[in-house]
């Protein structure tokens, strides 16, 4: 079963990408600050990390996305970003994946709905498959 | 509420020419463009605002080009869309109802995001004229200034900005050759020796780890500790697709950010198409998501949009990727894979180049050195890339490379080309390039 940890300060956020994580098969652990998110990235070697950037202190999701890759050598488990920030900061551009500057897979705006959700975790973990399409 | 048969979100190169298109396959529908800019600029002029053109003013796309060709206009941000009652609203008030949607909603630059980004004089290249008029004046009597990305952008603002403001002017690039994405160490290491010779300085294999200043920039610290003062900052890493308006109706997103789009540039939607910056590409070799954006490729895009509203009439085959680029007198193509990314892709691959005088005799006026490099498939022959570096015929000659790239031609094919020469204008026919490289290469393979 693969493993996804949320890092994600925002405990309604966090409850609602677990449920339908585990509805689809998925185990989900969870992390509160980015701290105790680097270390569960660490311990539990996830296969996917969910990681918000606007935390108490700032765009802390941004560091702790690049110490993940340079810290602990983990360039190849993905991680998707979701984040409010360009709906809170509204920025008149963009954040977004780049392999030096912001070492992650995807960047997604919240909120997102649940089956997007499910389908784009499970498609960057590889499990998602393509319904057949009708003959042409 | 207002109605058109098309509705066209978007007015830059893929809106445009998605409108204009759609009138010439289908003059009877009505088509409305939307955009929510007075004035659009020429997006691949924006670099030389800063000195060759001198004001945003000058680089406009005149809106003559709808009216000339039946396109009704409305200036207005569309704010969303309903896709069951297939309507748009815009944020001046207006409903809008469409029998077919393009959106062409372009792309938004990206921002890194290390510590300084928000201080005052950190320019992201916004396609906007108000922005370019700021970031004009803000730029006045900076004596230093970094460019981070040294892609064609970065390259093309650092020349430009060399010659208007006579600054110190450093290229920040992450890997070891800027401009390496697109051509090959040897074609890298002759751009930067002449951003050198113009005082421009490339400072490759480094990232910028922080922006320093308190309010306003002082400079930068890159990540082998050294530090470059600065006054100002531009940013040119790239730009990501602009898909609030389709991820808000549910419209799925690809893996490079764009919308999802079947090879008629049609969304899941059967109404609704996408192209340009804002849509998902498929890489014309081996099909991998692929990320660029040109306008060349919006506009290709557009025109196969637009001619399958009411009917599949085109396919795209997928994104080769062909631009240019000039520093001084000197321009550098390229369309397709250079010899380095042909070989992290796997392919078995063989190279042939061939450099002459772009005249004959030599000493005909205008005479400059032209290179031209070739990769092919080993086996096949089939041709998979080309670079081009000499004198501007550079930028029409990669056209003809692309076009073989596209209808899959072989060396063979390539050196037995009938070309046209003449003494005021091209290469000898004994010595010219494109097909000298093929016959190289096929040598080579023997």
């Amino acid at each position: 079963m693969a493993k996804v940890l949320i890092i994600d300060d925002d405990i309604d956020f966090r409850k609602a990408c677990r449920i339908p994580l585990e509805a689809a098969g998925l185990e989900v652990s969870e992390a509160a600050d980015p701290d105790t998110g680097f270390d569960k990235v660490s311990e539990e070697k996830p296969d996917l990390v969910i990681l918000d950037v606007l935390m108490p202190s700032g765009y802390e999701g941004f560091n702790l996305a690049r110490r993940i890759r340079e810290e602990l050598d983990l360039e190849d488990m993905p991680i998707l970003m979701l984040s409010a920030v360009h709906e809170l900061k509204k920025p008149p551009y963009r954040f977004a994946p780049d392999a030096g500057y912001l070492p992650v897979d995807a960047f997604i705006d919240k909120p997102l709905p649940p089956e997007a959700l499910v389908r784009k975790v499970q498609e960057m973990l590889g499990l998602y498959r393509e319904e057949p399409g009708e003959q042409l | 509420m207002r109605e058109s048969d098309v509705v066209v979100v978007g007015g830059s190169a893929a809106g445009i020419t998605a409108a204009i298109t759609a009138r010439r396959h289908y003059p009877d529908r009505q088509v409305l463009l939307i955009r929510k800019e007075e004035q659009v600029l020429i997006p691949c002029g924006i670099p030389y605002v800063f000195g060759t053109v001198g004001s945003p003013d000058k680089d406009l796309i005149p809106d003559a080009v709808l009216s000339k060709n039946g396109v009704e206009l409305l200036i207005d941000e569309v704010t969303s869309l309903d896709r069951d009652k297939s309507t748009l609203t815009t944020a001046g008030g207006e409903t809008v109802a469409y029998d077919r949607l393009v959106l062409a909603t372009g792309s938004l630059p990206a921002m890194p995001p290390i510590p300084g980004f928000e201080l005052e004089n950190v320019f992201p290249v916004f396609k906007d004229v108000s922005h370019l008029r700021l970031m004009q004046e803000s730029l006045e009597g900076v004596s230093d200034l970094v460019i981070i990305g040294g892609g064609f952008i970065g390259v093309e603002f650092a020349d430009e900005c060399r010659k208007a403001l006579q600054a110190n002017v450093s290229i920040v690039e992450m890997l070891a050759h800027c401009l390496m994405l697109a051509y090959d160490a040897e074609f890298c290491s002759k751009a930067e020796e002449l951003l050198r010779q113009r005082g421009i300085a490339p400072v490759t294999g480094a990232k910028v780890e922080r922006v320093m200043g308190q309010k306003s920039v002082e400079g930068v610290r890159l990540d082998n500790g050294e530090t470059i003062p600065a006054q100002a900052v531009i940013v040119g890493i790239g730009a990501t697709a602009n898909v609030k308006l389709a991820e808000s109706t549910g419209l799925p997103i690809g893996t490079t950010g764009g919308i999802v789009v079947d090879r008629t540039m049609r969304t899941t939607d059967r109404r609704v198409f996408a192209c340009g910056d804002c849509a998902e590409k498929l890489s014309f070799f081996g099909g991998r998501p692929s990320a660029l954006k040109l306008a060349s490729i919006a506009t290709a895009e557009a025109r196969i949009a637009g001619a399958n509203l009411y009917g599949t009439r085109r396919e795209n085959i997928g994104t080769v990727g062909v631009w240019s680029t000039v520093i001084g007198d000197t321009a550098f193509a390229t369309a397709g894979l250079t010899e380095s990314v042909a070989e992290r892709h796997g392919y078995n691959y063989v190279v042939g180049a061939a450099e002459s005088i772009n005249r004959h005799p030599g000493g005909m006026p205008g005479s400059h050195p032209m290179k031209v490099k070739l990769v092919f498939e080993k086996r096949t022959g089939v041709i998979l890339g080309g670079q081009v570096m000499g004198d501007k015929a550079a930028g029409e000659v990669i056209n003809a490379i692309s076009a073989c790239i596209q209808r899959r031609m072989t060396a063979e094919d390539i050196a037995m080309f009938q070309t046209g020469t003449h003494p005021a204008l091209t290469a000898s026919p004994i010595a010219y390039q494109f097909v000298n490289a093929a016959e190289a290469a096929i040598a080579a393979a023997q």
